[in-house]
């Protein structure tokens, strides 16, 4: 059984985002880079796929520059058995159709029964990426998976819905699925895996190659929210604060919607 | 005006008798101050982990001077981490001594009782065994503790022989296919939990000091062999310390650990290791130190400022930063040396010294750091002091680091 | 400028969402039309064409049939934008129809300036100003970003739409959450109670209005360790670190080793008869009362929402 795992490396969320004038992402130098969270996930289901199956070979995907095979290593650490570096210094200016372009042309002829991808990445957060790819290659897709069963050729899996309910959902394979957290528990890459991971193979293929698709949207600006201001203070009457209050949260954040 | 070959100049590639410290070279290689992507996953392994898994209940089982073996030693097995440096054919990982001392200190910067049950297991125990026991002791003892199917500890002080090893009063008389031990050791780690042990005797009572003494495997269990007090101690709580007391207790003769008569050489090896083990455990408890200082001044406010605006803070939170800094270089340094079998008694001796006095000083700065509070045990600071105070002292003080040091600059 | 919404239906309801994306319309004086599947019984009031599919046919889950049922609506309607909620919904079916189209979908938007759409980045630390290539672009609108439009009573004119594409999933159902032991770091509103509650007894009180807001209740140390609140909900240094999108603290007066614990909180709102109360530093909203008072009128307030 052949398993695609698309992942991407991100920067750790805690670091301190700095922004050069005329920047139209983030800077890069001086951070700290990680496997995206939700694509961690999605690597733990395709080694447990694997598990269960007996005979699979699961690729791990992604697309960037150099530093990028680091994270890759984690994944082959983790249970994936081969890796596919798409070399591109320019991966981050690339929208979701971009992305999922060079991702269809590599696993067009194939052949791959299940296609795993984070539901969302976390520093772009476009979550179109699954669909995007199911979508070119003619595959049925379902996100943001928080279950995952596969037997005998159909899979049955649960999307996660707003308020923690959850959609059942079966599909024919092949299939593409795109993970949300919580799925699973993704291992700890063993420190004796980390060192077998080193004699897996790791290719790399130039963007060039893959890329077919020209990018449809591009960013114009990239700029830090405003501060919140200095606190309010309220005082007053018991009825009309706590109407002053519930405006406020209507208005400032999205749990009174 | 002494030549210049017996003068240590520290520059890279100079040819000394001395080993130089600051060498990371060999051969033509260039210095590289990076550590490879195994050595980075690693490290974000363990400190996962350790973040994850093991910080959460520092504090409480350090109050409780509780050991939790199935979090301490059991998951360490799993992640691999009990046999980092020996051969995969013995159960090991086949990594190297850098990430050794990446694991220990990861796991030190949340829970110095946990770095030290690695490395007292690792160094103190398993070590010994990969370098002087024959295939057969390799085979039935290295193999489970690199695996992490068992515990290991390392049995040489008495309370007549700390610092002078050739104290020793513990005796083991040969009978037949058998030794008989009698005597007592103090100060164990990882005793009574541990089911193998390294443990020193005096097999010839004729011989002087540190002549005549021998290394032995002891199994727990094997009768005669039993363990006496558990310390109550200022620091490092959760890790186990005990003594251990033989009583008669026969072993084969084939558990003896190289020849008779070696044992002090085996210790001193032993040692040699153990310091790097013991050099990261202090630099993780200051690295945690220092971390916790600092994030502490950017949020505490004192006359409406950050205190960590002010510059008799900053000026604290510098040298902490510098100090670990220059230790943790002094330690990889040892590692590479005793990866690339590069002669490192001297590198590992100033590197257990400078992270051990590092980790003191920036303990004791991180409670003053973080004041009243850090006077509490609500705050993991004062934890951190106490749990530094013993990498002064245990698996050769730092008089004795002094002196493997300034011995060698004299000779 | 024309827009096509998006609306949703989920177990046998048609979900508010909807008066968000008109509002949104509205705020850019947009001609609109709306797509959903779903039953004639509940339908949004709005002047204009409402395409509506059956959901007994459809499902309510079964992207390839819905995406082929709005090829239909846009094919009439010729929109310029076709806007979807940014809900589990809309972000799986979005990027198929854009796809399908040829158009460029810009996922969660909070605002629309100077000709593009804004957009958050690294957990919100940062924003995008996003614009579309194409000529008709499709959105996905994050939810509370945009007020939602005033109640119209004007009735849709109902277009029915149909369509054989046979579904590539199938859908089978809904299974309700699972009830699990809390934990604090995955709730989105957490209501905290500190010492000021008084007594154990107010702790109700506090988690009263923690279910009105649909999340979860916690506590500062000394609650915890007068054993009024378990370990488990203990938010600070000793206890959990937590970053909900909205977190209440009641009675708690913003010592050290709270603050640790909940400091990056999206939006924090303290309640505290103590104007100079510390916590009002990096609260939001200090609201000057005694909770005992205000919580249960606030929680009542929520609850007849």
């Amino acid at each position: 059984m052949k398993i695609l795992v698309c992942m991407k490396q991100v920067p750790d969320m805690e670091s301190k985002f700095k922004l050069s004038p005329g920047a139209l992402w983030y800077d890069t130098a001086d951070l700290a880079w990680r496997m995206n969270e939700y694509d961690e996930y999605a690597v733990e289901q395709a080694v447990r796929l694997k598990e269960q199956v007996g005979s699979g070979d699961i690729t791990v995907l992604s697309i960037g520059p150099d530093r990028i095979k680091e994270t890759m290593k984690k994944a082959l650490a983790m249970g994936c058995d081969r890796g596919v570096q798409v070399a591109d210094d320019a991966a981050m200016a690339k929208d979701p159709l971009a992305i999922a372009g060079i991702i269809a042309e590599y696993a067009r002829s194939r052949d791959f029964s299940c296609i795993f991808t984070g539901m969302q990445s976390q520093d772009r957060g476009s979550g179109q990426v699954g669909p995007l790819l199911a979508e070119m290659l003619g595959l049925p897709c379902v996100t943001t998976i928080v279950d995952f069963a596969y037997n005998a050729g159909e899979y049955l899996v649960k999307r996660e819905l707003e308020g923690g309910v959850r959609a059942i959902v079966k599909v024919k394979g092949p299939a593409v699925f795109t993970c949300q957290l919580g799925l699973n528990t993704p291992r700890y890459p063993t420190l004796p895996n980390i060192m077998k991971a080193k004699k897996k193979e790791l290719l790399t293929v130039p963007v060039a190659e893959l890329q077919k698709l020209a990018g449809q949207q591009e960013t114009t600006r990239i700029f830090f929210p405003e501060k919140k201001g200095g606190g309010l203070v309220l005082e007053g009457e018991i009825g009309a604060l706590a109407d002053q209050l519930i405006a406020i949260l209507k208005d400032k954040t999205s749990v009174l919607a | 005006m002494p030549r210049r070959e017996e003068v240590p100049l520290l520059l890279p590639g100079f040819k000394t008798n001395l080993t130089s410290p600051a060498a990371f070279f060999a051969g033509d290689k260039p210095m590289n101050f990076e550590l490879t992507e195994e050595q980075n996953l690693i490290r974000d392994m363990v400190r996962e982990f350790a973040e994850t898994e093991v910080a959460p209940t520092a504090r409480i089982r350090d109050e409780e001077e509780r050991f939790d073996r199935a979090l301490m030693f059991d998951r360490l097995a799993e992640l691999g981490l009990t046999g980092i440096v020996f051969p995969e054919e013995y159960g090991g990982a086949g990594a190297d001594y850098i990430s050794y001392a990446i694991a220990v200190e990861e796991l030190s910067r949340v829970c110095a009782s946990t770095g030290v049950t690695l490395s007292a297991h690792l160094s103190l125990c398993a070590n010994p065994i990969y370098l002087f026991g024959n295939e057969e002791q390799k085979q039935q003892f290295l193999a489970p503790l690199a695996r992490g199917e068992k515990m290991g500890a390392f049995g040489l002080t008495e309370p007549s022989a700390g610092t002078d090893a050739g104290g020793t009063r513990t005796t083991a008389v040969k009978d037949g296919d058998s030794y008989i031990l009698n005597g007592t050791k103090i100060f164990i780690t990882n005793a009574g939990e541990a089911e193998t042990y390294v443990v020193f005797a005096r097999t010839d009572k004729a011989a002087q000091k540190h002549h005549g003494i021998s290394a032995f495997i002891v199994e727990k269990n094997t009768p005669g062999f039993t363990f006496g007090k558990k310390e109550q101690k200022m620091g490092i709580r959760s890790s186990p310390t005990m003594e251990l007391v033989f009583d008669n207790c026969r072993i084969p003769a084939s558990q003896l650990l190289g020849e008779e008569g070696m044992g002090f050489k085996v210790a001193m090896k032993t040692l040699d290791g153990g310091r790097i083990g013991i050099a990261s455990q202090a630099l993780g408890i200051a690295q945690g130190a220092m971390e916790a200082a600092v994030n502490y001044a950017k949020e505490r406010k004192q006359f409406d400022t950050p205190i960590a605006r002010f510059q008799g803070i900053q000026f604290q939170l510098a040298d902490m930063a510098t100090q670990i800094e220059a230790a943790r270089l002094l330690v990889y340094s040892a590692a590479y040396k005793a990866s690339h079998g590069i002669s490192y008694s001297q590198a590992s001796a100033m590197a257990k010294l400078m992270a051990s006095e590092t980790a003191m000083r920036v303990t004791t700065q991180a409670v003053q750091v973080l004041g009243g509070y850090g006077y509490t045990r609500e705050f993991p600071v004062e934890r951190m002091m106490r749990d530094a105070k013993i990498t002064e002292i245990y698996e050769g003080t730092s008089e004795v680091q002094r002196l493997v040091i300034g011995t060698a600059l004299t000779k | 400028m024309k827009m096509l919404l998006v609306a949703e239906y989920r177990d046998g309801k048609l979900l508010g969402s909807i008066n968000e994306l008109l509002g949104f319309a509205a705020g850019m004086a947009a001609e609109v039309a709306v797509f959903l599947v779903g039953k004639d019984d509940t339908l949004p009031k709005f002047a204009g064409r409402l395409y509506l599919a059956e959901v007994e046919k459809h499902l309510e889950y079964n992207p390839d049939g819905h995406k082929a049922l709005l090829l239909q609506a846009v094919e009439k309607e010729e929109p310029d934008l076709i806007v979807f909620s940014h809900s589990s919904y809309g972000w799986d079916l979005a990027p198929r129809l854009a796809f399908a189209l040829g158009a460029s979908q810009i996922s969660e938007v909070v605002a629309v300036e100077g000709g593009g759409f804004i957009v958050p980045a690294c957990n919100a630390k940062l924003r995008r100003q996003v614009k579309s290539l194409t000529k008709g672009t499709v959105l996905t609108l994050q939810v509370g970003a945009f007020p939602a439009a005033d109640n119209s009573d004007t009735p849709p004119t109902v277009v029915p739409i149909d369509t054989d594409a046979a579904p590539l999933v199938r859908f089978q159902g809904y299974e309700a959450a699972a009830e699990g032991g809390v934990d604090l770091t995955k709730a989105g509103v957490i209501v905290s109670a500190g010492r000021g509650i008084g007594k154990p007894e107010n702790v109700a009180i506090i988690a009263a209005l923690a279910a009105a807001l649909g999340g979860e209740y916690g506590a500062s140390r000394p609650v915890v360790d007068a054993q009024w609140v378990e370990h488990n909900r203990q938010v600070g240094t000793t206890g959990q670190s937590v970053t909900p999108k909205l977190y209440v603290a009641c009675g708690i007066s913003g010592a050290i080793q709270h603050l640790a614990g909940m400091k990056k909180s999206e939006f924090i709102v303290a309640v505290n008869t103590d104007r100079d109360a510390p916590i009002g530093e990096i609260a939001d909203v200090l609201v000057v009362a005694d909770l005992k008072q205000f919580i249960p009128a606030l929680t009542e307030k929520i609850r007849s929402l």
